[in-house]
């Protein structure tokens, strides 16, 4: 199966993915989630990003929170809209909402 | 060309999740797909009419209209929906009213589901 997993909040969600198997995992970082993508704790980054997977993250929402781009940690792929429905049709065919 | 159905539980104020619904309801629409959302919970306030037109949110009534005429098929839960005392005279035109059964008869017909869960 492959799953592309939402991500809107910023807290620890690692348990919780660990659930999830699938032969293919994307996860979208959306909404509040888009500060995994960016933030460093102790200068490392979001525990959540370790995770094997293929990772995107909203271009319209960091620029909402007035984060860059260029901030993006270099695993997290910057996506808009436009892509994101490219993701859902075309790589992924379940989707969940976290 | 699939079908995308969304059901939303959140509302426009105080959540982000039902601006981007909106949103990826309308680039789905614009690339061609067949999109369905089903409003539960809060996110029945709306389909209220008269709705006041925020600067800071881009979603809202004209918006929810537009998706309408793009043909996005838009029902709103009528348990959820009157019991926050709105009536069907005071909704959106072309917005349906209906019992959960629409929304699983449509993830049943669609490609991809989103389910959005309420805050």
């Amino acid at each position: 199966m492959r799953l592309a997993v939402f991500v809107s909040d910023f807290k620890g969600m690692v348990d919780t993915l660990e659930r999830l198997t699938a032969e293919k995992l994307g996860i979208i970082l959306v909404e509040n989630g888009v500060y995994h993508a960016v933030i460093k704790e102790n200068g490392n980054p979001s525990q959540l990003l370790k995770k094997s997977a293929n990772f995107y993250v909203l271009s319209e929402d960091l620029a909402t929170r007035g984060l860059s781009s260029s901030n993006v940690m270099s695993n997290v792929k910057v996506v808009n809209y436009n892509d994101v429905v490219d993701l859902i049709f075309n790589d992924y065919e379940k989707l969940a909402w976290l | 060309m699939g079908t995308l159905t969304i059901g939303i539980f959140s509302s426009l104020i105080g959540s982000m999740s039902f601006d981007f619904t909106m949103k990826l309801a309308e680039a789905a629409v614009n690339k061609g797909h067949k999109v369905n959302l089903w409003f539960s919970g809060n996110a029945t306030s709306a389909a209220k009419n008269n709705q006041k037109h925020l600067k800071d949110y881009s979603t809202g009534e004209k918006p929810l209209k537009a998706l309408l005429e793009k043909g996005v098929e838009i029902c709103t839960c009528e348990a959820c929906t009157s019991a926050r005392g709105i009536q069907k005279t005071d909704a959106i035109e072309k917005i349906q009213w209906n019992a959960m059964h629409w929304y699983l008869a449509k993830i049943h017909h669609s490609d991809r589901v989103l389910h959005i869960g309420g805050e």
